[in-house]
């Protein structure tokens, strides 16, 4: 999927990378299908998420974000009703792997036999290329591990494996970035440090960010869905004005908490009496 | 030091347990003969005792060598090719409930009375516990990994060699622990269906003449070997799997 | 008055002698470890037990086959059970390692083991053993009986070459894995061959240099043993015994009863081989004999020194 022509991006940080490339990176999914035990988890699911944007995903645990997630990245086979479109051109199929895509979980899925720039090259090396130990080295500076880079995960913390982790994703360089709960498991200080980080490093892709903390989503999303139901369906939410990543003491965006929780007690509720199919 | 101290204080402490059970109980000496005289009986023949371990340890290391390799061998088999496992696996378990007094003399009749057939004998002990452990270990590799590497574009190859192989190198580790603990068994019991040597050997030998004492002299060399055999197989392994964290977690450091 | 005084008196006694009596006539408890599994050799026992020779000398015998024959002598020795089958080339060696033994019957009374080879094969005479192999099982005496065997024709045992073949004799000698086999039986492995329709051929030992002995003795613990009661177990075997050398089909009969699985074309073939070598008198003992094969065990450097026969063999009057 090269494409030569180097489209400008109003990002001066993701210069030179594919994003600007494939500017039409966008997800949509049209009538997305996708039952568990017999019932419907989603049932024609529609969702277009604008492309360079980063969308937040909150919910309910149990509703199927993971698994909207998964079917995103190709993991997960959905009916072939649906549709999911990465990018203008590209179809995807059910169950067919992206080449546009990278992953980031709830846990850093660092191969603990690899020191930390092993890790962040690991795609490469899957790929049997060549990896590009320079650019490895500069994105665990820009994550703030420049002197780590032999240290094997069992001797790092776990906001610094995140890290290592983030700059894994990073240095995939695609233009769609999945992550799922990325930073849940930090705690609440390295957490803030870890979004303002990610913030700034993924801006100009197109993100798909599943949370269950809603004040994450509020500070470093342009968008905010929160998905209810079974079958699950999606509605947004408002979002205070701003350059991500929002100051989480801003009383607007604090307002907006309050809000959202509201909406998330709501959707709650609903999960646990609504409709059976 | 100390560890050595340590091991030299639990082997005085099993001594002096031996003895008292021999004051207590009044077991005759040529069913349970009491230390000094096993001690004695050890000093006096101690050549022929040696020489026979040689030719013991001999059959366990290749037993060891042969029963990891085809145990590696298989789990990977079994973990990349699906109809292996749904033809294989059964065989392998039905493998380990017969016992080896019925095994042991059609390999003596293939393989000779040498040591050929003592080295298959204990290569077949040896290759269950290595091929399920490792199987299991390849079965169970973080399903996040392997997520992460499908999206990453790695192939079925790539996706066994770097990563199910790797994570599965701790179970195969286990499998090796079991295996050197199992493998002196092995080899003797290979000796008891024919063999002009080895301790197992020279054990029954022993028997038969009514030589108690050395029969247990042998017993123990033999135990002696097992336990320093195990030691050097965990070295060994601990050294070579670093990333293995090998302590119990007292507390997480975030 | 008087009556009430033998009332008394006479009830409890007549009680206790009636009592007492019963007690008397309660069978007396042996158990016996044979030396092996249960194969024609145990033929007299067996004939004793079903013929009811044990209950009408007063006893209940227990016979228990082991797995592994060097255990009967050491738990009888160690006071775990009465009598044992065993060997009496083994005994001269257990009594010079200190086990509390004594030999007080004879079951079998000639040599069974034998140097066997095929028909066929090569070997044609003890001499024709030079540079081949022989296949022994683990039982300490084979390598004393080979040498005593070799010594007639100028041989050593550097000679030949022992592969321990452990229980496997007929099958490695078929397979052609050794020349030759020694501990052999000849009622058993001639008989197996014959079965899989090959001629063997027997050396006897006690033709080729080695002093006679028995081959299947009984043994007790000196420090245990009730003269009597074993006494009455030699009557009883001799009543097998008889029976036995004069009834030998109703015998067989008698020793399949209850065991269908001893039915088979080996045993009804060792049978016939093994009637010939019972003891007919289990309790006589030749002193002399007993003598010559310890001194044998001594020049062949299995014991150190060739012990009084009295201090493992009895007579029980």
């Amino acid at each position: 999927m090269t494409n030569n022509h180097h489209q400008p991006s109003d990002n001066p940080a993701s210069k030179n990378s594919r994003a600007d490339k494939n500017s039409c990176a966008g997800i949509s999914l049209a009538a997305v299908s996708l039952r568990y035990e017999g019932k419907y988890l989603f049932k024609e699911l529609q969702l277009d998420l604008p492309q360079g944007q980063c969308s937040a995903l909150l919910g309910p645990s149990g509703v199927g974000k993971s698994s909207l997630l998964r079917l995103i990245a190709g993991l997960q086979p959905f009916e072939p009703s649906g549709r999911v479109i990465i990018g203008k051109n590209q179809a995807q199929l059910p169950g067919h792997l992206s080449a546009e895509i990278a992953y980031m979980a709830q846990q850093d899925l660092l191969l603990p036999w690899l020191n930390a720039l092993d890790n962040v090259t690991l795609g490469a090396r899957l790929r049997r290329q060549r990896p590009d130990h320079a650019r490895a080295r500069d994105l665990l500076r820009q994550v703030g591990l420049a002197d780590y880079e032999r240290a094997l995960p069992a001797t790092l913390s776990g906001g610094m494996r995140q890290r290592v982790a983030l700059a894994r994703t990073l240095m995939e360089d695609r233009p769609i970035i999945l992550m799922d709960e990325p930073f849940s498991a930090l705690d609440a200080i390295t957490r803030l440090r870890l979004q303002e980080l990610a913030a700034k490093l993924l801006r100009g892709r197109t993100i798909l960010l599943v949370t269950h903390d809603p004040l994450e989503a509020l500070r470093i999303s342009q968008r905010i869905f929160i998905m209810s139901g079974r079958p699950a369906r999606l509605s947004e939410a408002t979002l205070p004005e701003g350059e991500t990543p929002r100051d989480p003491a801003d009383t607007a965006l604090l307002a907006h908490h309050a809000e959202l929780l509201r909406h998330l007690r709501a959707a709650d509720d609903d999960s646990a009496f609504g409709a059976q199919q | 030091m100390m560890s050595i101290l340590r091991s030299l204080i639990i082997i005085a402490c099993l001594v002096l347990v031996w003895q008292i059970i021999i004051w207590l109980s009044n077991v005759p000496h040529f069913i349970l003969p009491a230390p000094a005289r096993v001690a004695e009986a050890w000093w006096v023949h101690h050549a022929t005792i040696l020489g026979h371990a040689g030719v013991t340890l001999l059959e366990i290391a290749l037993g060891l060598l042969f029963g990891a390799l085809l145990g590696a061998l298989s789990a990977l088999a079994l973990a990349y090719f699906r109809p292996a496992r749904r033809w294989l696996l059964p065989v392998l378990v039905a493998s380990q409930a017969i016992p080896v007094f019925a095994l042991a003399p059609i390999l003596v009749l293939w393989l000779g009375y040498g040591i050929a057939s003592k080295v298959a004998m204990a290569t077949l002990i040896i290759y269950f516990p290595v091929a399920t452990s490792f199987y299991d270990g390849l079965r169970r590799t973080e399903p996040g990994w392997t997520d992460l590497a499908r999206t990453m574009g790695a192939s079925r190859w790539t996706l066994l060699t770097r990563i199910r192989v790797p994570a599965a190198l701790p179970a195969l580790a286990s499998g090796l622990r079991v295996a050197t603990a199992v493998a002196p068994i092995g080899a003797v019991v290979g000796e008891w269906v024919g063999a002009s040597a080895g301790l197992g050997y020279l054990m029954l030998h022993a028997n038969g003449r009514v030589q108690i004492d050395l029969m247990f002299a042998a017993l123990l060399t033999l135990a002696f070997f097992a336990v320093i055999i195990y030691f050097i197989v965990d070295t060994g392994l601990r050294r070579a799997l670093p990333w293995q964290p090998d302590k119990l977690p007292t507390e997480q450091e975030e | 008055m008087l009556f009430t005084h033998i009332r008394r008196v006479l009830f409890p006694a007549l009680l206790i002698f009636l009592l007492g009596g019963q007690a008397a006539q309660a069978n007396d408890k042996l158990t016996l470890l044979l030396d092996w599994f249960i194969n024609p050799d145990h033929a007299p026992l067996f004939v004793a037990q079903e013929q009811g020779y044990f209950a009408a000398h007063g006893l209940e015998v227990e016979m228990i086959a082991p797995a592994d024959p060097n255990d009967p002598p050491k738990l009888v020795a160690a006071g775990k059970a009465d009598i044992a089958l065993s060997y009496q080339p083994q005994l001269h060696v257990q009594v010079a390692a200190g086990l509390p033994l004594t030999r007080f019957g004879t079951l079998i009374a000639t040599p069974l083991n034998t140097l066997l080879v095929l028909e066929d094969g090569p070997v044609k005479s003890i001499a024709d053993l030079k540079g081949r192999k022989v296949g022994y099982s683990i039982g300490g005496f084979e390598d004393a009986l080979l040498r005593a065997m070799l010594a007639r024709h100028g041989l050593t045992l550097d000679d030949i070459t022992l592969v321990n073949v452990n229980f496997s004799l007929s099958p490695a000698l078929l397979a052609g894995q050794v020349d030759a086999v020694i501990g052999a039986y000849r009622n058993f492995e001639l008989n197996q061959l014959a079965i899989e329709g090959y001629k063997g051929r027997a050396f006897y030992v006690e033709e080729e240099g080695v002093p006679s002995y028995d081959e299947l003795i009984l043994v007790a613990n000196p420090d245990h043993m009730d003269r009597a009661v074993l006494r009455r177990f030699l009557d009883a075997l001799e009543d097998g015994v008889r029976y036995l050398v004069n009834h030998p089909d109703e015998s067989w009969e008698l020793f399949i009863r209850g065991r269908a699985e001893l039915d088979d074309e080996l045993n009804r073939l060792a049978w016939r081989d093994t009637l010939a070598r019972f003891a007919l008198r289990p309790a006589a003992l030749d002193r002399a004999r007993y003598a010559r094969f310890a001194q044998f065990m001594q020049d062949q450097g299995l014991i150190e020194k060739a012990l009084a026969v009295e201090d493992y063999a009895t007579v029980l009057e």
